[in-house]
C-alpha cells in the first residue's frame, strides 16, 4: 500500500485538535501547524465554559492524550505555513519553524525561569501579570516544554538559562528550519483575536487600569491565572464587589466591528456568575444592546437574570472614565427602558470585546478569500480546502467542535478522491 | 401606565427620510447618541427618543417638543453612531419639517425645503426688480460712471422692496412662532414627561440669558466632533450683526441728512451714497462682511472636513449656505467692481446681490433661516419649563 496521503490542519487552538484527533482516529495521517509554543489556543485561557460551567482544561486534556497516544498525528509549534500550493489531493506546503531555543530533552523543572533576568509582558494572561523570557504559559501547558521568547532574550551575552539546565535542553544557537510537506487537503483552524479595546476612545480606549476585557475577566477568575483565581481589580488588588459588564464592546458597530460576535453575552452572564460565586456580597450590572443568547443558552439568562444582584439594563455605555484618586471607573449610559441617562461608579468594569479573526492580521497563503472583516470564505475555497470555527464566523467552542468533527470526514474524502 | 393609542403618521416617516433623513431606519436604540451628547439633559436625553418617535412616525410628540432644537448638530452622536443611522441629520431633517409645518403662507414653507420650486423663488425677486428697473426708465447695464443709488436702483425702491419683503417675513415668523408655542404648551398637557409638569420662571430673565447664550455659543462650544463649528458659526453671526449695524448707520447717514438736514460732521459723512472708503461705516461695514465671508467658507470647509463623521448635510443645509455665500461674495464685489468701473460686470453682480438678499429676507421664515426664531423659541421654553441641560 501507497503512503498515506496526509492532512495539514493549520491552527493547534480547539477546533484544529478536534479536526486532527478525529480525522486521525479514522486512519488519517495528520501534520498540525501551531504559531504559538503550545497547543489549545483560546480555550486554554478560558476559567469556565457556558452554559455548564465545567472547566475546559478538561476537554483539552482529553484531546491532548488523545494525540500523544496517536502516532499519525505530528504538529510543529512555533511554526506558520509559508506557502501553499496545488490542488486537491496534492497539495505542496512549505512550513517555517522559528526557534523555541528549547530542545526535546526539556523535563519543565522551571530551572530556566527563575534563573533568567529578563521580563516581559504575559501575552497569556493578556497583559496583566509579567513572565520571563524562558517560560511556560501554564501547569498543563502541551507540550510541556518551555520557550524562550526570541524578541525578549538577550541571547548568548547573558545565557543564565543554559548554566541553570541541568538537561543541556537549552539551544541559543538554535535556527529557524524550513520544512516541506505534501498534503491531500488542508484545514484552516486560525482562530481569533480580541479585539482592541485601545481603538474604544469613548470606553476609556485602554487607558483606564480597571477596564479590563472579558478575556482578561478568565484570566483574573481562572486558578492559573496572574491572581490564582480570586477577582482582585489590577490598579490596586482590591477585591471587586461592584462591577459592570459592557455588552458589544465594538461589536456590531460599524466603526469597529460591523457584526455580532456571538459569544460575548453568554460570557458576560457567565462571568456574572464567577463573581457573584467569589463573593456573595457582590453586585453586578450588564449593560445591552440585545441580550443574544441563541438557542438553549436562553435558559442560561433566566438562570442569571434570577439573581437579584444581578441587574441587566438595556443601553450601550457610550461613555467611561477614571476616578484618578480612588481608581473607580465612573460610566454614563441611557437607561432606554427608563430614558434616563445613568451615570455610575463601579469598582471594575469590563468591556465585552468582540472576536476578530486572526486571518484579519495574518493572512493564509493560496488563493483564498476573505469577507472585508478577514473572515475564511469558506464556499469559495478550493477543493481539499476547508475553514472550521472562528476563521469562518464567530462561534463558541460548541459550535467549533461540530464544525470541525464535520471537516474531519471531508479531509478523509479528499485523501481518498 | 394608562393605555395610550398611538397615531402613526407614515406621510411623516417619508418626509423626515427625504429632507435628508435617508438612515433613520438604520437606527437600533443602542443610545450611544444620548450619551455622547454633551448638550441633552440626563432626564429624558435626546437623541434616541427622536429617532425612535421619527421611526414611529410620531409627528406631533416630536413638534411639541423643544428637544429637537436643543440639539445644536454637533454630529458627536452621528460619529459614534454603531449604525451609521446619523441621528444629527435625522434631526436636522425633524426640524426642517417642523419650520415648514409652522409655516405661513404653508406653501411657502414647502416650497423653500423643495429643489423643485427653487427655479419660482429666484423668479420672483428677478421680476420685482426688472419692474423696479423699468419703473425708473434705467436699462440693465447703465453707462457712466457707477452709482448704483443713482444710475441703477434709487433708494425708495429699495425700501419700499425690502420693507415689504421685512414686513412680510416678520409676519411669517410671528404667525409660525406663535402657532409653534402654542403646541409647546399643549405639548405639556399630552406629555408624560415630569420635567414639563413643571413650568416655572421670569420670562424676561429666561430671554436675556437666552441671548447671551447666543452671544457667547455657549452651547456650541459643548461639541467634540464638530467643535470648530462654534467659531464659524459665530463668524458668520456677528458678520451679520456688524451688517445690520451697518445698514442702520446707513439709514442714519441718509435719512439723517434728507430729513433732518444733518450735515457732514468730523469723520461722520452725512448724506446720499457712495460713502468715502474712510468712513467708520464703511470700515464698519467692509469689516463686518469680511468676517461673514471667512465664517461661511469656514462653515463650507468645515463641512466638507468632517462629511465622513457628520454627515454630508441636505439640500436645505445647502440652499441656505448658498444664499449667504451669494449674498456676501456678490456685496464684496459691487464694491470692488464700482470702485473699478467695470459696469459690465458690476451691474449684473449688484442685481444679483439684491436678488439673494431678497431671497434671503422674504423667505426667512422658511428656510434654515427660521432657526434662529425657532431655536431661541425652543430654548426660551426649555428654561421656562425647566428642561435645562445640567
Amino acid at each position: 500500500m501507497a503512503e498515506k496521503k496526509k492532512v495539514l490542519v493549520i491552527g493547534g487552538g480547539f477546533s484544529g485538535l478536534t479536526a486532527a484527533v478525529e480525522s486521525a482516529e479514522a486512519g488519517s495521517d495528520v501534520v498540525i501547524v501551531e504559531k504559538t509554543p503550545f497547543l489549545g489556543g483560546r480555550v486554554t485561557q478560558l476559567n469556565k465554559y457556558f452554559p455548564k460551567l465545567c472547566p475546559p482544561n478538561c476537554g483539552l486534556e482529553i484531546n491532548f492524550k488523545r494525540i500523544k497516544n496517536n502516532a499519525d498525528i505530528s504538529f510543529y509549534t512555533l511554526a506558520e505555513v509559508e506557502s501553499i500550493s496545488g490542488q486537491e489531493g496534492n497539495y505542496n506546503v512549505t512550513i517555517k519553524i522559528n526557534s523555541r531555543f528549547i530542545n526535546d530533552k526539556c523535563v519543565g523543572c522551571n530551572a530556566c525561569n527563575e534563573a533568567c533576568p529578563v521580563e516581559m509582558p504575559n501575552e497569556f494572561n493578556f497583559g496583566l501579570d509579567k513572565t520571563k523570557a524562558a517560560y511556560i504559559t501554564h501547569n498543563q501547558a502541551f507540550p510541556f516544554k518551555y520557550a524562550i521568547d526570541g524578541k525578549h532574550c538577550k541571547g548568548k551575552s547573558c545565557a543564565k538559562c543554559v548554566e541553570a539546565c541541568k538537561y543541556d535542553a537549552i539551544d541559543l544557537d538554535m535556527k529557524p528550519d524550513t520544512v516541506n510537506l505534501n498534503v491531500a487537503s488542508v484545514v484552516i483552524a486560525t482562530g481569533w483575536d480580541l479585539y482592541d479595546t485601545a481603538k474604544l476612545d469613548n470606553l476609556g480606549g485602554g487607558n483606564i487600569k480597571n477596564v479590563i476585557t472579558n478575556m482578561q475577566m478568565e484570566r483574573l477568575a481562572s486558578i492559573n491565572g496572574p491572581t490564582s483565581g480570586k477577582i482582585l481589580r489590577p490598579s490596586d488588588g482590591k477585591e471587586v464587589k461592584n462591577i459592570a459588564f459592557v455588552q458589544c464592546a465594538g461589536s456590531r458597530d460599524e466603526n469597529h466591528l460591523p457584526y455580532c460576535s456571538y459569544i460575548c453575552c453568554m460570557a458576560s452572564l457567565k462571568q456574572a456568575t464567577y463573581l457573584r460565586e467569589q463573593y456573595p456580597d457582590s453586585k453586578v450590572r450588564i449593560f445591552y444592546i440585545d441580550i443574544r443568547t441563541p438557542g438553549r443558552y436562553e435558559q442560561f439568562y433566566w438562570k442569571v437574570k434570577e439573581d437579584p444582584n444581578v441587574t441587566l439594563t438595556k443601553g450601550k455605555v457610550a461613555k467611561i472614565t477614571e476616578d484618578s484618586a480612588t481608581g473607580d471607573v465612573e460610566l454614563v449610559v441611557e437607561d432606554v427602558l427608563a430614558g434616563n441617562k445613568i451615570t455610575e461608579k463601579y469598582d471594575m468594569v469590563v468591556l465585552a470585546a468582540g472576536m476578530v479573526p486572526s486571518t484579519k492580521a495574518s493572512k493564509v497563503p493560496g488563493e483564498i478569500s476573505y469577507t472585508h472583516d478577514g473572515f475564511v470564505v469558506a464556499s469559495y475555497l478550493k477543493k481539499g480546502m476547508y475553514a472550521v470555527g472562528t476563521a469562518k464566523s464567530p462561534v463558541d467552542v460548541a459550535k467549533s467542535v461540530q464544525d470541525a468533527t464535520g471537516v474531519a470526514i471531508k479531509t478523509i474524502q479528499s485523501a481518498r478522491r | 401606565m394608562a393605555e395610550q393609542i398611538i397615531k402613526s403618521d407614515l406621510n411623516f416617516i417619508n418626509d423626515v427620510i427625504s429632507s435628508g433623513g435617508e438612515s433613520l431606519k438604520k437606527c437600533f436604540q443602542c443610545a450611544t447618541c444620548s450619551v455622547v451628547c454633551n448638550v441633552t439633559p440626563d432626564d429624558k436625553p435626546f437623541p434616541r427618543k427622536e429617532m425612535l418617535h421619527a421611526q414611529w412616525g410620531l409627528k406631533d410628540k416630536l413638534l411639541s417638543n423643544p428637544d429637537i432644537w436643543l440639539c445644536h448638530q454637533c454630529s458627536d452622536c452621528t460619529a459614534y453612531c454603531p449604525r451609521g443611522a446619523k441621528p444629527g441629520e435625522v434631526l436636522g431633517a425633524i426640524r426642517k419639517l417642523s419650520i415648514e409645518h409652522y409655516a405661513f403662507p404653508s406653501f411657502l414653507g414647502k416650497a423653500v425645503g423643495s429643489p423643485k420650486a427653487l427655479l419660482a423663488l429666484l423668479v420672483v425677486p428677478v421680476i420685482i426688480f426688472i419692474l423696479a428697473l423699468m419703473m425708473q426708465g434705467h436699462s440693465l447695464i447703465p453707462e457712466g460712471k457707477i452709482v448704483y443709488a443713482e444710475t441703477f436702483m434709487k433708494v425708495p425702491y429699495i425700501d419700499v422692496i425690502f420693507s415689504a419683503a421685512a414686513l412680510f417675513a416678520l409676519a411669517g415668523f410671528i404667525m409660525g412662532i406663535t402657532r409653534y408655542w402654542k403646541d409647546l404648551k399643549s405639548g405639556v398637557d399630552i406629555s408624560d414627561n415630569p420635567w414639563q409638569k413643571k413650568v416655572k420662571g421670569p420670562m424676561l430673565m429666561i430671554i436675556i440669558n437666552t441671548i447671551l447664550e447666543f452671544v457667547t455659543h455657549k452651547r456650541f462650544k459643548k461639541c467634540d466632533v464638530t467643535v470648530e463649528r462654534a467659531n464659524s458659526h459665530m463668524f458668520v453671526f456677528f458678520g451679520f450683526v456688524g451688517l445690520a449695524i451697518t445698514t442702520a448707520w446707513g439709514v442714519a447717514y441718509l435719512y439723517g441728512y434728507e430729513i433732518f438736514g444733518i450735515q457732514p460732521t468730523a469723520i461722520f459723512h452725512f448724506g446720499e451714497t457712495p460713502y468715502p472708503q474712510y468712513d467708520p461705516m464703511k470700515i464698519f461695514g467692509n469689516i463686518s462682511a469680511l468676517v461673514l465671508l471667512s465664517g461661511i467658507l469656514l462653515v463650507i470647509t468645515n463641512r466638507q472636513k468632517n462629511a465622513e463623521k457628520a454627515g454630508s448635510g441636505s439640500y436645505y443645509d445647502w440652499l441656505f449656505i448658498s444664499v449667504i455665500l451669494t449674498i456676501v461674495t456678490t456685496g464684496i464685489l459691487s464694491e470692488v467692481l464700482r470702485l473699478a468701473n467695470i459696469p459690465i460686470l458690476a451691474y449684473p453682480v449688484y442685481f444679483t446681490h439684491l436678488v439673494a438678499v431678497f431671497f434671503l429676507f422674504a423667505y426667512a421664515p422658511f428656510s434654515k433661516m427660521a432657526h434662529m426664531a425657532y431655536r431661541t423659541t425652543a430654548l426660551v421654553f426649555a428654561k421656562y419649563s425647566g428642561r435645562e441641560v445640567k
